[in-house]
């Protein structure tokens, strides 16, 4: 179907998307990449009066590198992240990820604020994100503020931004020595979304023990969540196959899974396991496990 | 066209292709790949569906749709939608209270609700509008008012209520038919078996998912006069309809079959949509188009029916089947649609592939509040299929026997009559199972592969063409009118419409091969009620036999024609005439000849305006029992296959690999469009193995979970496997079939199922008793074999059903005469 009519405006400056949307939230929708909103729009999901397209402001879209670490802007496309040579070096885990998203076509459109703004509860980034410990930044036309990648997906398709606030940046920390990390998913044949996406971040010390375990589960629950049992059980082992299965073995427990036309609650939990073990099998290869 | 067809002698050239002529050596367009007549515009997007038509002072249509799955209507309020601006009118169902339906037998459709709705997605009102806007946001404005009843959601249930009744007409309760037959003395075979086993297994429902949602566009001239352009398979059953309902004369209504992007079935029923159209264009004397949202064609739906099957076998060491009992439950959604054939195809064709002594099956269709069921591809017979191939991996096991060999063993011989009477022409399975065999290397893989690799095997038949229409009538199925021109050019007129299977080539090049010239010069005008001889419409494989043959007809009465004038002017007999390379020449003297122009000057100046007719009807079937129409047909192909796949133990993932398909179409009339089909059907067969599911909520509200290309599961190019194509010719030409082609548009679906289950068991060791084998079930398997329970995912459970008693009649090598059994009076009261 054809989207019902509504009013296209393309601020020029980040100042006029926020003050236009401060004067119309309830009635505007941000355009970003399009490849969710657009859906939404012809299937009548969402009938806004206005959408501001984010397009023409150019300081959301570029990648920098800061004190310890990365700040991408939230209209950074995913392709942009699968070919940057800067985050390839620095934190690999985004471009995996990235490279992971649905098909080229929405790659080359997509980005990653949309991604996280959505909030699907089977979006790749959501894991990526919470495994990194990321800090997002929105910005209103009265305030900015900072939200940590915990407290940013509130339920399904629905993140904790204000109508009002855009999404600016996102910060990722640097990875460090010894450190390795993956993501890896079961993808739904038609679109490429989650069944269960796991990423996953170890740190060893010079004696080959876990010091820092960070997991990120996508797909599995209506939102996505870091498995801190699985973290738990890993720090001070060494990351053995066996210590690795154990730890995974708990990556849904206490966790409400999802049961939908993709798979049921029970296969979810099955190959939460499967995958988080996979996860951290190759997140511990890569940090050089002893 | 003056009446010239069909009295000139009968001296057809040694070159001719006729039903019985004509060898494979010396065909030149027969068995080559051309291009396709309307290969061009269809790649350079020029193709005009019917969504493209735009008339002056066009409306369009919207339909409302109900949003109760089964609910009495109280009251609707069209008022505040007819205020509307733009808004031209608004149909309900007391506008066109006339019932309709594709089958004789059930006329229980109507354009829009009259009284209840049946599931959600039945039309209740439909809006013109100057604009597509204006029509959606008046169904906003439309307030209907529903008294819910009781939701009927699966074969139990049905079987369970008897009120409410979704119809008030059929068998009893919810159900809708009930079929049972019995071929020869069932008791005896299964008494004569080594072993006897029932497998229970089930086949979820599908959608065609064509990518053109189906279109329309109805038009009503001051003179009266109905024009309709629709994306329908089947012109000619949708004249009649619109006739019906609209109360209108049928030689007032000219139906159009525009190009059309996908049928597979889809597009066989008339609809609902096409009739609010033709209805809204008479009452406002405008034009109206609608074109439906890809929502509305999966309520519209008539696919696969999800069906429930025990199959019990009696077999002998040797693997020889004594016995079948087969007995399948469909659930056939709300509406009867093609419903009471599809009941049939659940069983008829088990016979046709492997000997079978004896024959028992019991079919019952139920109504469910779900958008209604019919043909697609395959129509009812790959549910079936999946159950005998399954079921024959389990035998060969059982026996310690290779299954490629079981089935070679006992294959259905040519020309012969199977225990349900159907005739069967030439065969090539036993080749098509050697070249699967070979390709995929079976003899060395077989039962040898690595944890979590695996190959299986299953075959099938099917039919080209079904040999009774859908409507009881004496005429022909096919007819092709030709005419020739001072030009030098033909056209070839016939009803049938091409749904992008090729069916307008086929008549090119057959005609051309006939005649001697290219395809090229060929014009080819079909589909159009006012302009082209009635053919019955693109389903059960029919459209190259038939059309193919009346073409043959068409083009040797006007060969001879030809043949006549030239031979006179050339003073040679006309049966040394041969036809080639845009010329007329004299075989024994190829110096001597003229070019096909001049042949028809010549013939003009001798006959008057020239034109020939062709028909097809094809041969009386040798069963004469009550329901034996359903079944026969002029010929059978036959398939095999071979499925590769990977199965991970960890997750239940299942990926084929590679599938090798070997076709027994006999000569394929254009080898690239044959590989196009199989390929097409093993892509089909793959997404319903793995993937594809109508499926609707759980609770009580029967809402379709997913109707939208967004999240209905089918495969992309990502999942499609590898595959390897055989086009196997018959060892001797079928002469019921044009050139000896016979069908290739549903036949290779059938195995792929099947042969994915079975590889799926050589892989990993568990049995995956129903499709989709999506990735949960596979695991499911997987834990259950290691608690040593039973490695096998799949229906236990098989509900009963009272039935009638079924028609006996005895097989051939009893005896029998193809009638029913008459009973003793006495043993009939007992
Ligand atoms: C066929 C297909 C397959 C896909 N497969 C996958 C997959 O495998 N994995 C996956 O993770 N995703 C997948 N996606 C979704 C894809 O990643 C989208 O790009 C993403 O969800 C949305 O990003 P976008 O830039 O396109 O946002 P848009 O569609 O433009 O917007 C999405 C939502 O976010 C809001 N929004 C956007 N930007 C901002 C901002 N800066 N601040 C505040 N709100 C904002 C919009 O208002 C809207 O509500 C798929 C999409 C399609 C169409």
């Amino acid at each position: 179907m054809f989207p019902a009519n509504f009013d296209y405006v393309c601020p020029a400056s980040l100042a006029e998307a926020a003050q236009f949307l401060n004067q119309h939230s309830e009635d505007a929708k941000i355009l970003a990449g399009g490849q969710s909103l657009i859906p939404l729009l012809k299937l009548r999901l969402a009938a806004p009066q206005f959408v501001v397209d984010l397009g023409r402001i150019a300081e959301l879209k570029v990648i920098r590198e800061t004190n310890g670490g990365f700040e991408i802007g939230s209209l950074v496309r995913h392709v942009d992240i699968e070919r940057s040579h800067l985050l390839a070096r620095g934190c690999p885990l985004l471009p995996e990820t990235a490279a992971e998203v649905g098909d080229m076509q929405v790659r080359n459109r997509g980005t990653l604020g949309g991604s996280l703004a959505h909030a699907d509860p089977a979006g790749d980034f959501p894991a990526a994100i919470l495994a990194l410990d990321a800090e997002l930044t929105a910005a209103s036309a009265i305030a900015q503020r900072t939200i940590s990648a915990q407290d940013f997906f509130v339920g399904i398709l629905t993140s904790a931004l204000y109508p009002n606030e855009i999404l600016t940046s996102i910060r990722v920390p640097k990875l460090g020595p010894r450190t390795g990390s993956a993501y890896v998913k079961m993808s739904q044949q038609a679109s490429g979304f989650a069944i269960v996406g796991v990423a996953a971040i170890l740190t060893f010390d010079e004696k080959g023990k876990v010091t820092e375990a960070r997991v990120g589960i996508t797909g599995v629950a209506s939102v996505p969540y870091r498995a801190k049992k699985v973290e738990a059980a890993l720090r001070g082992t060494a990351a053995s196959a066996k210590e690795i299965a154990a730890a995974a073995a708990l990556a849904s427990k206490g966790v409400d899974a999802l049961s939908d036309i993709h798979a049921s609650a029970a296969y979810r939990r099955d190959v939460a396991a499967v995958f988080t073990r996979r996860s951290l099998e190759k997140a511990a290869q890569r940090a050089g496990r002893k | 066209m003056a009446g010239t067809s069909g009295d000139g002698p009968s001296g057809a050239g040694p070159n001719g292709g006729g039903r019985n002529g004509g060898k494979a050596i010396g065909l030149r367009v027969v068995g080559k790949p051309w291009k396709k007549v309307d290969a061009s515009a269809k790649v350079m997007g020029e193709t005009k569906f019917a969504d493209d038509i735009f008339l002056p002072r066009m409306l369009h249509c919207k339909i409302l749709r109900s949003s109760a799955p089964h609910a009495r209507i109280v009251k609707i309020d069209t008022s505040k939608a007819e205020a509307y601006r733009g808004v031209k009118a608004v149909l309900l169902g007391k506008d066109l209270p006339i019932p309709y339906g594709i089958l004789p037998v059930s006329q229980d459709e109507h354009p829009l609700a009259i009284e209840k709705v049946r599931m959600v997605g039945d039309p209740v009102a439909a809006v013109a509008a100057v604009d597509e806007d204006a029509a959606t946001e008046a169904l906003d404005l439309i307030e209907v008012e529903y008294e819910p009843l009781k939701t009927i959601s699966s074969i139990e249930e049905a079987l369970e209520t008897s009120e409410p009744r979704i119809h008030d007409y059929g068998e009893y309760g919810n159900v809708h038919r009930r079929t049972a037959y019995e071929f020869g003395d069932v008791k005896a075979g299964f008494a004569e078996a080594d072993f006897v086993r029932e497998d229970i297994t089930f086949y979820e429902g599908s959608t065609h998912l064509p990518l053109e949602q189906h279109a329309s566009v109805g038009q009503f001239s001051p003179d009266g006069k109905l024009t309709l352009w629709s994306s329908t398979q089947d012109p000619h059953y949708l004249h009649r309809s619109l006739a019906k309902v609209l109360g209108l004369p049928a030689t007032h209504i000219r139906v159009i079959a525009t190009p059309c992007g996908g049928g597979f079935g889809g597009k066989c029923d008339p609809f609902q949509h096409e009739i609010i159209v033709s209805k809204l264009a008479m009452v406002t004397g405008r034009p109206v188009k609608i074109c439906l949202t890809r929502e509305e064609v999966f309520y519209c739906h008539r696919g696969r029916h999800p069906v429930l099957m025990a199959t019990k076998t009696g077999f002998k060491r040797d693997g020889s089947i004594t016995a079948m009992h087969h007995r399948t439950f469909l659930d056939g959604g709300s509406y009867g649609g093609h419903g009471a054939a599809s009941t049939f195809y659940t069983g008829v064709l088990q016979p046709t592939t492997y000997t079978m002594g004896t024959y028992k099956f019991d079919a019952v269709r139920v109504f469910t509040n779900k958008a209604p069921c019919g043909p697609k591809r395959g129509h009812g017979t790959p549910q079936p299929r999946f159950a005998q191939e399954v079921q024959m991996d389990k035998i060969a096991e059982q026996l310690g026997l290779d299954p490629a060999e079981l089935r070679k063993r006992h294959l259905v011989p040519p020309h012969s009559l199977t225990c349900n009477w159907l005739k069967i022409g030439t065969t090539s399975l036993g080749k098509c199972i050697d070249k699967v065999v070979e390709g995929a290397r079976w003899k060395e893989r077989f039962r040898k592969l690595p944890h979590g690799k695996g190959i299986g095997l299953a075959c099938s038949a099917y039919m080209t063409g079904a040999g009774t229409a859908i409507y009881w009538n004496n005429m022909p199925h096919s007819g092709v009118q030709l005419k020739l021109d001072r030009s030098g050019g033909v056209c070839v007129f016939c009803g049938s419409s091409d749904i992008g299977q090729g069916s307008d080539s086929i008549l090119a090049y057959i005609v051309a091969e006939v005649l001697g010239i290219e395809p090229f010069d060929i014009r080819v005008v079909t589909a159009d009620t006012d302009l082209t001889p009635v053919d019955l419409g693109s389903y059960s494989s029919r459209v190259t036999l038939m059309t193919g043959n009346a073409a043959i007809q068409a083009a040797e009465r006007a060969r001879d024609l030809l043949a006549q004038a030239a031979a006179e002017k050339l003073e040679v007999p006309a049966n040394r005439l041969v036809f080639a390379d845009r010329r007329v020449v004299d075989m024994e003297n190829p110096e001597k000849g003229m070019s096909f122009v001049d042949a028809v000057w010549l013939a003009e100046a001798k006959f008057g305006t020239l034109g020939t007719t062709g028909s097809y009807t094809p041969p009386k079937a040798p069963g004469k029992f009550k329901g034996s129409g359903v079944g026969p047909s002029p010929t059978y192909s036959y398939c095999a296959a071979v499925a590769e796949v990977d199965v991970n133990p960890e997750t239940g993932w299942v990926k084929v690999e590679r599938i090798w398909m070997a076709h027994g179409g006999g000569q394929a009339i254009n080898p690239v469009l044959v590989m196009g089909q199989v390929e097409g059907s093993i892509y089909m067969g793959l997404g319903e193995a793995m993937m594809e599911e109508m499926t609707y909520r759980g609770n009580r509200n029967v809402v379709h979970k997913f109707p939208s290309f967004l999240e209905y599961k089918s495969p992309t190019t990502l999942e499609m496997c590898d595959v390897v194509t055989y086009l196997i010719e018959d060892d001797e030409r079928e002469t019921n079939a044009p050139f000896g082609g016979k069908e290739a548009g549903q036949g290779p679906l059938l195995p792929v199922p099947p042969a994915i289950a079975n590889a799926v068991y050589d892989a990993v060791g568990v049995r995956i008793d129903e499709v989709p084998i999506s990735p949960d079930k596979v695991l499911k398997a997987i834990r259950a074999k290691a608690k040593g329970q039973e490695g096998r995912y799949g229906p236990t459970h098989f509900p009963s059903c009272p039935m009638p008693e079924p028609i006996r009649v005895a097989t051939p090598w009893e005896g029998g005469t193809g009638e029913g059994v008459k009973r003793e009076p006495a043993l009939a009261k007992a």
